[in-house]
């Protein structure tokens, strides 16, 4: 005798199938219920993660376009009081300031345009000879002093 | 154990000594003393935040303290190197600057100090020309400096790259080509690509015959072709270079692993320097300095690098740095956490 499962023999709903699939049932519900939670708090931890991020690179690329402009106005008032090299450095940081993708956190290039700005700019201050930071400054100044080093 | 030329070289003690109030980390003679009558000069340098200028007395032969450099810097004094001119004197500090030094008026003064680095500068070297400067850190990065007139230091390049602190940097003694060596167990390579770009062209890692530790410390030959670097690792590598590839291709040609040698020390390896006439000297945590040289060993195993010497509690503490002096006088100071540095004569 060929066996047959109850589903070939009653084709309508069969009515122990919720019993059946109770536990796959509530894996849905509960998936479900996840998702829509999740989406809440996700976004509103995606907000403040975008809030938090975009302030501090906002923050540092500010920055950084004070010290550009006033490296400028110097080298308007006075072109010799900056050498060549530092003068080449300034502009080259104006132009990288200027690709920044501000409106476009997902590109790739970011990191690597930040971390010529970071260069260029302590290039620049120890040529300079000068000690330029703020509160929260990324990598900040010399801030974790060791007691021993060797 | 092997022997150089049928009988082994002895190192004799000149001299310890004393003055420094912490362990002397390093010593840098003065490359234009030694010969021609003018007495040999070095300096060294101190976790006493000080920094000392040592001359031989030319009729008595002894050593003597001839100044202290001292309230510049605030913290350790790292290294220290002479310019090839033996005019001026750089120093390289815990308190993230770098200082050089001029001798003006019969006293050493303070011309210039070089801030950028971010924490513990490590190291300090001239290039050959004494036109460039090279500082590296803890803050894992590497700056080089322009010497220009007026006591003036620009900042050329900050380079990273490394993924530790960086322990020892050294320019090439023929070449612009700048060497580093690190925490993160590599040595990486910079060189220039026209105008102020200078990007790391070589890094010699565990992976091609590198060492498995921190590399602390690397020397040249006197030709420049070849390179001896010491490890934690408990081995020293020599590296060389295809000489005629780095002349023709305006500097930089690639080094590739010659030899290692292990299990002749069995504590880490803090400094090695290669003499003129040929013998590398190594110091080590264990108190010890070690020499080692070329020589015959009636087998045709290629690698004829030997120990030919050991001097087993040449200091009371580690050995921080060896050097061997300018000329032939065949001189090696050695200087060591037990606040004292020695002076050395090989005789063959």
């Amino acid at each position: 005798m060929n066996t047959r499962s109850m589903g070939d023999l009653f084709p309508e709903p069969d009515p122990f199938d919720p019993a059946l699939n109770l536990e796959e049932t509530h894996i849905k519900e509960g998936y479900n219920d996840g998702y829509s939670d999740g989406l809440v708090t996700g976004r509103e931890e995606g907000r403040l993660v975008g809030l938090k991020d975009g302030f501090e690179k906002g923050e540092e690329l500010g920055f950084y376009r004070g010290c550009v402009d006033v490296w400028n106005s110097v080298i308007r008032v006075d072109p010799s009081h900056f050498s060549t090299r530092v003068q080449k450095s300034v502009k080259a940081m104006d132009s990288l300031l200027q690709t920044y993708p501000v409106m476009d956190p997902e590109n790739e290039q970011i990191q690597d345009i930040l971390n010529d700005l970071r260069l260029k700019f302590r290039a620049i201050c120890g040529s300079i000879g000068v000690k330029l930071e703020y509160e929260g400054y990324p990598g900040g100044g010399g801030g974790d002093t060791k007691d021993f080093s060797f | 154990m092997e022997f150089h030329d049928g009988a082994e070289p002895k190192l004799w003690e000149l001299q310890t000594l004393e003055g420094h109030n912490d362990r002397v980390w390093s010593v840098s003679w003065n490359p234009v003393t030694g010969s021609s009558g003018v007495p040999l000069v070095f300096a060294s340098c101190s976790g006493d935040k000080t920094v000392r200028v040592w001359e031989q007395d030319g009729a008595t032969l002894s050593w003597t303290c001839k100044e202290v450099l001292e309230e510049t810097h605030t913290r350790t004094v790292r290294s220290c190197a002479w310019s090839p001119c033996g005019k001026m004197l750089a120093t390289a500090s815990f308190d993230a600057t770098s200082a050089v030094w001029k001798y003006v008026g019969g006293d050493y003064e303070c011309v210039a100090t070089l801030e950028g680095h971010e924490n513990e500068v490590k190291s300090v070297s001239w290039n050959a020309s004494g036109s460039l400067l090279a500082t590296c850190g803890r803050d894992k990065s590497v700056w080089i400096w322009e010497s220009l007139p007026g006591n003036e230091f620009e900042c050329v390049s900050v380079l990273q790259g490394h993924k530790q602190d960086v322990k020892m940097v050294r320019w090439h003694p023929n070449m612009d080509v700048l060497f580093s060596c690190s925490y993160d167990n590599t040595v990486k390579i910079w060189a220039e690509d026209g105008d102020d770009d200078w990007h790391c062209v070589q890094t010699l890692t565990e992976d091609n015959n590198g060492h498995s530790s921190t590399v602390w410390a690397l020397a040249f030959n006197a030709e420049g072709d070849k390179m001896v670097t010491c490890s934690d690792d408990l081995t020293i590598k020599i590296w060389e270079t295809d000489v005629k590839q780095m002349l023709s291709g305006g500097g930089y040609a690639p080094w590739n692993h010659v030899c290692t040698l292990s299990g002749y020390h069995d504590r880490t390896i803090f400094s090695v320097h290669w003499s003129s006439d040929g013998f590398i000297a190594t110091g080590a945590a264990d108190d010890a300095i070690r020499l080692f040289a070329e020589g015959s060993n009636g087998l045709d195993d290629g690698a004829s690098l030997k120990m030919v010497m050991r001097k087993d509690k040449a200091h009371e503490m580690d050995v921080n740095s060896v050097q061997w002096s300018p000329g032939e006088s065949r001189i090696l100071a050695s200087a060591s956490d037990d606040g004292t540095i020695k002076l050395w004569k090989l005789e063959n």
